[in-house]
């Protein structure tokens, strides 16, 4: 047994894997792990020298397949991709494919990694920083977003397009990503200060997205489920508006879905126009 | 007034239109340069409120003020409702702090009728202006075109926004004359016709000026008048063909407060206008026809979907071999999608497909059952008739509670 460890890196699990395949080593003669092995049958083989006698080619698409699905955090993470390129290199090229079991599995977990790409752009909330102190960290605007997978380096790109020349910081539970206006700065650690600027930042200027969110639902409508199935709970907690939802959803079992208003604007006083009315300020 | 207060009014007033799609503009990137904002085609959700609806734009009316009597809407004249105003700069204020905050990818601007058509139309176009000319913002813009305002105003209104819309309302010329006395079919279609007269006039040409490129949309209410879906089919099926349209909203009629007793009182046909905007799908992405999916007159049955009625009411296309049939018919079976067909199609250049395959690409075999076969499976099915199956395959309903006053 093999045992491997990439560091989470796709460039260095290439690069062993590429040697493994030369040497002809089956996918179950390896494991992949992060830090020291428990398995008790190991017993810890190194890897061969050399690049080995097998020659093979595997089509161009499959690195790139390989390289999406080794974002995703998961059991079985390296060794799955593993098994598909062994199979694929030995001609059976239904193992990419979604019909297959081990494809379908791959192709999931390349769905998985897209989605959640989605969903960073979707649920990020950048809190502007007030004009000293902006100046003074060179920094418009912080987030703190908890991804499920690896793809804040590859999907972040997506906000310098969006911000121009507006300075910008994401940070997360296990890497950050910060911008200064021209260059991307990924670590693969976030930084403890960007994390404590993201999570510190004051916010007044949120009452205004959280009054459109607010008055944007229609309680005649309520429909919980429907929400909660394309915007998962676990990003509630860093979106300003998730506070409200779970009020919103019981004044509108309450008797609210009698009509779409929201109970605030029913409550102020109301205005029919005549012919001859002009609109005012 | 305050800006957060207005902000309360006009939210409110503007919820009951469905469209909140940022997708299909073409790709535009701030990278690098003043200004902001970016578009690439796909559309964004950048929240659900708690009706299951995404927030992909910031949607507001410029004001709810109007001269229209419209009896399905909130903000009729006759309605008794706080009103309030924006000013362009407001709107402009509010869509640059949204965009940055990453909570919207654009703007979807209506209005009530101010003065005249024109008027209101030229308030509109201002604001888009100065976002994209003195903002450069080139996020979404949706503008809502008022139908009488002058074809050179809806002109420079495409020029401008991304996706432009006239609402239909209603289905029908008679109710449209009953509920929204001063609006036209006529003035509606011709409003339409300037903007699809637009788009091919710049279509094919590279260098031309984009004109909204996101292309147009509608809206047609659902369960405020008596038309029934055979109706509003047809009529979708002839704006898609007539004005090139991209999409069709079908939106379930909400009861408003201080209703007229024009139009009801109850609660929006929510399931009704799921199996529209199914039947909708089925027309744009799968190329059935209106009269296939609804032959005479009537509703769309809510307890099946469009594809499984539409099979199970001709049983002699089925069963489909899965390893020869063309894609189109395997895009009809119940139960598989067009994701789906892709991939069938790409494993039988591989190898035969059996029907375990089909599970792994996680088809909805319940339904397609009856109607497939593969190289290890035939239907034992297929002689069932279509009403036993129907009693199988049928959606539970939800027990409906009876009125109190019938």
């Amino acid at each position: 047994m093999i045992a491997l460890d990439c560091d989470e890196h796709f460039d260095t699990w290439r690069d062993q894997a590429r040697v493994l395949l030369g040497h002809g080593i089956d996918p179950t003669e390896v494991v992949w792990a992060h830090g020291p092995v428990h398995d008790l049958l190991a017993v810890p083989a190194v890897l061969p020298q050399g690049p080995g006698p097998f020659r093979t080619r595997v089509p161009a698409a499959l690195l790139d397949q390989l390289e999406l699905a080794a974002r995703y955090r998961g059991e079985q993470r390296w060794n799955l991709l593993y098994e598909v390129l062994w199979r694929v290199a030995h001609g059976d090229r239904t193992a990419m494919l979604a019909g297959d079991r081990l494809g379908s599995e791959l192709q999931r977990r390349i769905k998985q990694v897209s989605r959640e790409a989605h969903h960073l752009h979707a649920f990020v909330r950048f809190v502007p920083l007030p004009a000293a102190l902006a100046e003074q960290l060179q920094l418009d605007l912080v987030a703190f977003h908890e991804p499920a997978h690896d793809i804040l380096q590859s999907a972040s790109g997506h906000f310098a397009d969006r911000l121009g020349r507006q300075r910008w910081l994401i940070a997360t539970p296990r890497d950050g990503i910060r911008f200064d206006g021209s260059t991307l700065d990924y670590r693969r650690h976030c930084p403890e200060q960007w994390r404590q600027w993201a999570c510190h930042a004051d916010d007044p200027g949120a009452e205004l997205w959280r009054t459109y969110y607010r008055h944007t639902f229609n309680p005649a409508r309520v429909n919980p489920d429907a929400m909660r199935q394309h915007m998962p709970g676990r990003f509630w907690r860093h979106l300003p508006e998730g506070p409200l939802i779970a009020r919103l959803v019981g004044q509108a079992r309450q008797g609210k879905q009698r009509d779409g208003q929201a109970q605030e604007v029913g409550q102020q006083g109301g205005k029919r126009i005549g012919r001859g009315d002009s609109p005012t300020r | 007034m305050q800006l957060i207060a207005k902000l309360g009014i006009l939210a409110d007033a503007a919820k009951y239109d469905a469209s909140c799609a940022s997708s299909g503009a073409p790709k535009r990137s701030s990278r690098g340069r003043d200004g902001l904002g970016a578009t690439d085609g796909m559309g964004i959700c950048h929240s659900y409120t708690p009706d299951g609806r995404c927030v992909s734009l910031l949607k507001v009316l410029l004001t709810n003020f109007c001269l229209y009597d419209c009896q399905y809407c909130v903000n009729r004249r006759s309605s008794n409702v706080p009103r309030a105003r924006f000013t362009p700069e407001e709107v402009v204020r509010l869509t640059l702090d949204f965009y940055r905050r990453n909570c919207i990818s654009g703007l979807f601007l209506s209005s009530g009728i101010i003065r005249s058509a024109d008027y209101t139309m030229e308030q509109l176009i201002r604001v888009a202006q100065l976002l994209r000319e003195q903002h450069n913002f080139r996020g979404y813009i949706h503008l809502k075109t008022i139908p009488d305002a002058d074809p050179l105003l809806i002109e420079q209104a495409g020029r401008l926004a991304d996706r432009l819309s006239v609402n239909i309302e209603l289905p029908t010329e008679a109710s449209l004359q009953r509920l929204a006395p001063e609006k036209q079919v006529r003035t509606i279609r011709q409003a339409m016709g300037t903007i699809h007269h637009g788009q091919q006039a710049v279509a094919g040409e590279v260098n031309a000026p984009r004109f909204t490129p996101a292309g147009q949309s509608t809206q047609m209410i659902v369960g405020a008048d008596a038309t029934d879906d055979h109706t509003i089919l047809g009529n979708a099926e002839s704006l898609y063909q007539g004005y090139g349209l991209r999409r069709v909203y079908y939106s379930a009629f909400s009861p408003i407060p201080d209703s007229p007793t024009s139009v009801p009182l109850a609660a929006p046909p929510l399931l009704r206008e799921h199996r529209l905007y199914q039947a909708d799908f089925l027309m744009r992405g799968y190329g059935y026809k209106a009269g296939e999916l609804l032959g005479g007159a009537g509703n769309l049955a809510l307890d099946i979907d469009p594809k499984l009625a539409w099979a199970l009411a001709n049983r002699e296309v089925f069963p489909l071999d899965v390893n020869r049939a063309e894609p189109a018919l395997l895009a009809r079976i119940p139960g598989i999608g067009l994701r789906s067909v892709q991939r069938l199609v790409a494993l039988r250049r591989e190898r035969r497909i059996r029907y375990d395959d089909l599970i792994q690409l996680r088809c909805v075999l319940d339904k397609a059952r009856p109607f497939i076969v593969t190289s290890d499976y035939r239907p034992p099915q297929s002689e069932t008739r279509s009403g036993l199956l129907r009693e199988r395959l049928r959606e539970p309903q939800a027990p409906v509670q009876m009125g109190l006053w019938g």
